[in-house]
């Protein structure tokens, strides 16, 4: 019966000894813009003057006002419309960059409302000249972990976003695919109409 | 004592195989990556100079794909191209999440290489989930959210995921990842015992042992099996051919299987649902609406976002 004592003892040592420990990299320029951007986006998420179902416009107006200068929202129109960009006039480009901002409003706003603790957690990040990727790791209260990567183009010395990558999903890819069996059937005015549609829906 | 003697002989052959991948991290996948990077390298100084000749054949593959028709690329370089990336149909993909990549074209390219001919008959599929999820599981599992406090929840998803320790284990041994299968039969270990009986994660808490999420599919596509066309099964949800093979060697490895076929089919089956509801109260629901509710065609978000999850574990 002595095996009873001496084997948990073995491997808790062995267990102990493997065990590695994440070692939080160096921040470069983009990594901090970016974890700076999403602290003060979370000071106006706990600030207390906020909180309440009442405030909660005002709440989603400051958030946007604190975290959309840190996007790049033409870029990612850009993306998403891929080959079709090209084709488009100005008017029609910058149509589509407002109405694409909006769904992006939305989709990044609207998650904001159960906010109870989460963490955001800086993992690492890639720098190849004007494109860097910067890894988060999004951490829920039930400690479920979400890996977050956000890419961020140098535009004359302005980092910004231009894809948010969700346990590899990306963002621009997740739409880009939509749009473009939209646009294989159908007309550009009609894409375009249905994402307005869509923009009335969620406004209800 | 006889479970004891399990759990000890567990362990050491975790040891064993902690030991033994030390040295040796996956040979048939380190093989197949040092392709795709020859073949990644290849395609983007192709694909950068004649995209624009490229991107009409992909459009007319899958303009034909929509309509049902199998279409016999012509001759030329281009076409050539094309039937190459649908040939490895997720290195295509890979381009956009993996490291090197920035470049704006081959971000156009990846357009769609999911084959989906079945497309209309996955759409219905696919609007009959969505109703079942709005009007069956979402009342049911906000019903049970409400009786059972999220702690316990969280437990009860912990012990189904310990149990199904066997399918991240094999499969992680089948992809030739031995230092995971070793992580895989320390955390059952720990959890069973330390974590009473896999109600909590100490392993992860404690001793910083991720989970392995590795499954059948996955190693099939590590064999270099193509992925096949999309697929929306009822009630299960997307998949595409190669996950389905893969998922029912999952339910073979699923100790929950063994209910079936020792106590009872219905006891086995409403185990599983009762698995399935308690994972999708803790945030699985959640992040079926936040695809589709902000999409324009939500059958194409999801479709996309299940493709790219997949990748990524692939590559993982």
């Amino acid at each position: 019966m002595k095996c009873r004592k001496v084997l948990p003892a073995i491997f808790f040592g062995i267990v102990l000894s493997i065990s590695t420990f994440l070692i939080a990299g160096e921040q470069g320029e983009p990594g901090k813009l970016l974890m700076n951007t999403i602290d003060s986006g979370l000071i106006i998420l706990k600030d207390p003057s906020l909180q309440g179902a009442d405030k909660t416009q005002e709440r989603k107006q400051r958030l946007w006002n604190e975290i959309s200068p840190i996007f790049n929202f033409e870029e990612m129109s850009k993306r998403t419309l891929g080959q079709y960009w090209k084709k488009r006039s100005p008017e029609e480009k910058k149509e589509f960059v407002e109405l694409f901002t909006v769904i992006l409003k939305d989709s990044y706003i609207g998650k904001t409302d159960t906010y109870s603790g989460e963490k955001i957690v800086y993992i690492t990040e890639k720098q190849d000249k004007n494109y860097s990727t910067v890894q988060t790791k999004f951490i829920t209260k039930n400690n479920t972990e979400i890996l977050i990567d956000y890419r961020l183009i140098n535009n004359q010395g302005k980092w910004k976003i231009y894809d948010v990558i969700i346990e590899g999903v990306s963002l621009i890819n997740n739409y880009r695919s939509q749009f473009n069996t939209i646009l294989l059937k159908s007309s550009y005015g009609e894409l375009i109409q249905k994402i307005k549609e869509k923009k009335f829906i969620s406004q209800k | 004592m006889r479970t004891s003697a399990i759990l000890a002989f567990l362990f050491l052959s975790a040891i064993c195989l902690y030991t033994a991948s030390a040295s040796t991290d996956s040979v048939p996948v380190s093989e197949s990556q040092s392709n795709e990077m020859v073949r990644d390298t290849k395609d983007s100084g192709e694909d950068t100079a004649n995209k624009n000749n490229e991107l009409k054949p992909i459009q007319v593959e899958l303009e034909s794909a929509f309509d049902r028709e199998q279409s016999q690329p012509s001759e030329g370089q281009p076409t050539e191209a094309v039937s190459d990336q649908e040939d490895s149909d997720n290195d295509t993909y890979e381009d956009t999440t993996g490291d090197e990549e920035y470049e704006y074209a081959d971000t156009e390219l990846n357009v769609s290489v999911i084959k989906d001919p079945i497309q209309p008959y996955n759409r219905k599929i696919y609007t009959f989930n969505d109703k079942a999820y709005y009007y069956v599981f979402k009342p049911m599992y906000t019903g049970y959210s409400k009786v059972v406090p999220e702690k316990a929840r969280l437990s009860i998803g912990q012990f189904f995921l310990n149990i199904k320790m066997p399918i991240r284990l094999v499969n992680c041994l089948l992809q030739g990842k031995f230092k995971g299968a070793g992580t895989e039969a320390m955390r059952f270990v720990i959890n069973t015992t330390v974590g009473v009986g896999g109600l909590f994660d100490p392993a992860k808490s404690k001793f910083h042992l991720e989970r392995q999420d590795e499954d059948f599919g996955q190693t099939l596509a590590k064999y270099k099996l193509g992925q096949g066309y999309y697929i929306q099964w009822p009630l299960i949800g997307p998949s595409t051919i190669r996950d389905t093979v893969g998922y029912a060697g999952d339910v073979a490895l699923n100790p929950l299987t063994l209910i079936s076929f020792f106590i009872g089919p219905i006891e086995g089956f409403v185990t599983k649902t009762y698995d399935d509801i308690n994972e999708t109260s803790l945030g699985k629901g959640k992040t079926y609406e936040s695809i589709t509710t902000q999409a324009i065609d939500p059958y194409i978000a999801l479709q996309d976002a299940y493709i790219q999850n997949r990748i990524k574990k692939i590559k993982e």
